[in-house]
């Protein structure tokens, strides 16, 4: 990095949060800390609510993914706007009619105590989770460009975003997403420009767009019913609905956005501003790593994109044919590449399609080489399941971007991370503050002092996350690895809430225990079977209503409204 | 210590455009249905 970069890099990572706590100042009770007073306008809700989701992860692994695997993973959203609409007309207004701090305390009103606290450490287990692996994200940065540690990447991190979560709660956790996701969305502009500009003379941006869909990169919809496939139209419409319903209903992190709202209207144009947003901007992300693979067909890419697992099997016996294999491989692609290109340009059919199967033949060719690498670096490092899709973006940023953009997309990438963590870190507090300690441990203190124990417990959530970031590094694309941790918590949470909205017959022991049953389903399913993991979100819900269902049997109905 | 919005806040406001929430729910999952569609052929046609 330049000096410009490293400037710009220090600034940006400073003035986000530094305006977050500007804007967001002046509070001094728990409701501000924890709801911001219920003040928001719908636009900071909103812009919230994308930026806790729409992590480092997102950016690093998202274009990774469509480099290597296509755009299919777009249909993972395809069930948000589905479940923001239910959510809209469901949990927004129930949720702020109950006056509650956080979803579980509703459970008490609708359940029990038991029910509110069982759902609350679902949560606390779940998200724990999560949140480290989102500070982890940024250490791949520091890794690539730098050769630093992930650990100590992880700590410095950490700190950061532990210190100005724990100083400003979520008024200064808002104010920072908006100004984070509206640095995003410029830099995203900035980042497909910047590809497109670099693609080699004669390579228009339709060339571009026709050489990527030509071996399966624009593969944004498959329609093919496939239990075993990860991402198709069906998963995405059902068991994405079902995910986003569970994450954006039932998850403190999402939920304290909206309920910090000050209308139950603003709120509601929160959600579907998101449910409007959401599904276009991931396309957008993943088409730039779409563009990514196209620029990479003329300029030489590294055979494996994390640096030291290349200088781990430099010396390796069988290296140098790998390599000489690869680079080959990558030669024949290059120039099929060319001939097709210059085929339709032509406009003769004939040889474009006989250019066209020689360029998938090529393609093949380099997986195939590239597949020998990553076996070779198994191999001698003894590890199995090696997966640089995280890398390959901020190769590219960090080699052909000019100066100062590179340290303006670092800076973004980091604080992406930070203000994802910090909504869930404010998030975790308000459950083991208000769902736990408040309610099982001192029910009758001032709010001064549940207020030093929220700020207490965000130092303490961020210390756990950073811990368990310390060994996320073995978990394959960190983006799937975040989405897999919610698909085994979420459906009992959805489920649950789901018998609390919508049958009243339900109470308090069968609402426990078939949450518990719901839980046992998914990890049967997660043990035995070779279901795809978004499934999980479709079948533990199930689990939970019909298992609430049975266990009610003989109790007699209730006569009272569910909504508080 | 429950904190409750002023009771003018909830249901009864409209949203800002097409008169009900109803519409606007059916518009957003129209857009949806809209962007399915896109993407679909989109896929066909590249690939």
């Amino acid at each position: 990095m330049t000096t410009l970069d490293w400037i710009v890099m220090i600034c940006t990572i400073i003035a986000i949060p530094s305006f977050g706590l500007w804007r967001g100042r002046g509070g001094t009770t728990t409701s501000h800390y924890l709801l911001a007073g219920k003040t928001m306008p719908w636009y900071a809700m909103g812009l919230s609510i994308m930026a806790t989701q729409a992590s480092a992860i997102t950016f690093i692994a998202t274009t990774g993914q469509a480099y290597v695997d296509g755009m299919r993973f777009v249909q993972f959203y395809f069930g948000l706007p589905i479940a923001m609409v239910i959510l809209s007309a469901t949990a927004v207004p129930i949720f702020h009619k109950a006056g509650v701090y956080t979803a579980y305390e509703y459970l008490e009103r609708r359940f029990d105590a038991k029910t509110r606290a069982l759902a609350g450490i679902v949560f606390l287990i779940q998200r724990g989770a999560a949140v480290g692996l989102a500070l982890y994200a940024p250490a791949i940065v520091m890794s690539v460009i730098f050769g630093w540690n992930d650990r100590i990447t992880t700590l410095i991190i950490g700190i950061i975003c532990v210190l100005y979560t724990t100083m400003g709660g979520i008024p200064a956790v808002t104010w920072t997403d908006v100004l984070q996701m509206t640095i995003i969305f410029a830099g995203l502009i900035l980042a497909l420009l910047t590809v497109i500009s670099l693609m080699p003379h004669g390579v228009s941006f339709t060339d571009a767009v026709y050489l990527a869909g030509s071996v399966g990169k624009l593969n944004a919809v498959d329609t093919k019913l496939d239990w075993d496939n990860r991402y198709n139209l069906w998963s995405g419409l059902l068991g994405g609905t079902f995910l986003m319903l569970g994450y954006f209903g039932c998850d403190q992190s999402q939920v304290q956005r909206y309920l910090s709202g000050k209308s139950v209207a603003q709120s509601k144009l929160s959600m579907l501003f998101n449910a409007m947003a959401k599904v276009p901007m991931q396309f957008f992300i993943l088409f730039v790593g779409a563009m990514v693979f196209v620029f990479y067909l003329f300029a030489q890419p590294p055979m494996l994109f994390e640096k030291t697992a290349m200088k781990a099997i430099r010396f390796q016996p069988g290296y140098l044919a790998v390599q000489g294999r690869f680079d080959t491989a990558w030669r024949n692609r290059e120039q099929a590449a060319e001939k097709l290109n210059a085929a339709r340009k032509q406009d003769d059919d004939g040889q474009v399609a006989a250019s066209t199967n020689a360029y998938r033949a090529a393609q093949k060719e380099v997986d195939g080489a590239r597949r020998a690498g990553i076996q070779l670096y198994e191999k001698s490092t003894g590890s199995t399941g090696f997966n640089d899709t995280n890398y390959i973006f901020l190769s590219f940023v960090t080699t052909y971007f000019p100066a100062g953009v590179i340290g303006l997309v670092i800076a973004v990438i980091l604080n992406a991370a930070m203000s994802s963590s910090s909504g869930e870190l404010n998030s975790l507090a308000a459950v083991s503050v208000m769902d736990l300690y408040r309610r099982f441990w001192r029910q009758d203190a001032s709010d001064r002092h549940y207020l030093m124990i929220s700020r207490l417990c965000t130092a303490i959530w961020g210390s756990w996350a950073v811990i368990f970031a310390q060994y996320a590094r073995n978990l394959g694309s960190l983006v799937e690895a975040v989405n897999q941790v919610g698909s085994y918590f979420y459906p009992v949470l959805l489920g649950v809430f789901a018998l609390a909205f919508f049958f009243k017959r339900v109470q308090g022991s069968a609402a426990f225990w078939a949450m518990l049953t719901g839980e046992a389903a998914i990890v049967a399913c997660s043990l035995f079977t070779h279901i795809a993991f978004l499934w999980f979100n479709v079948i533990g819900t199930v689990v939970v209503v019909a298992a609430g269902l049975v266990f009610s049997i003989g109790a007699p109905s209730r006569k009272t409204a569910a909504v508080g | 210590m429950k904190f409750r919005l002023p009771p003018e806040t909830y249901d009864s406001e409209p949203p800002p455009v097409l008169g009900t929430w109803s519409s606007v729910y059916m518009f957003v999952l129209g857009w949806l249905a809209l962007l399915i569609a896109l993407f679909y052929a989109f896929t066909r046609y590249f690939a």
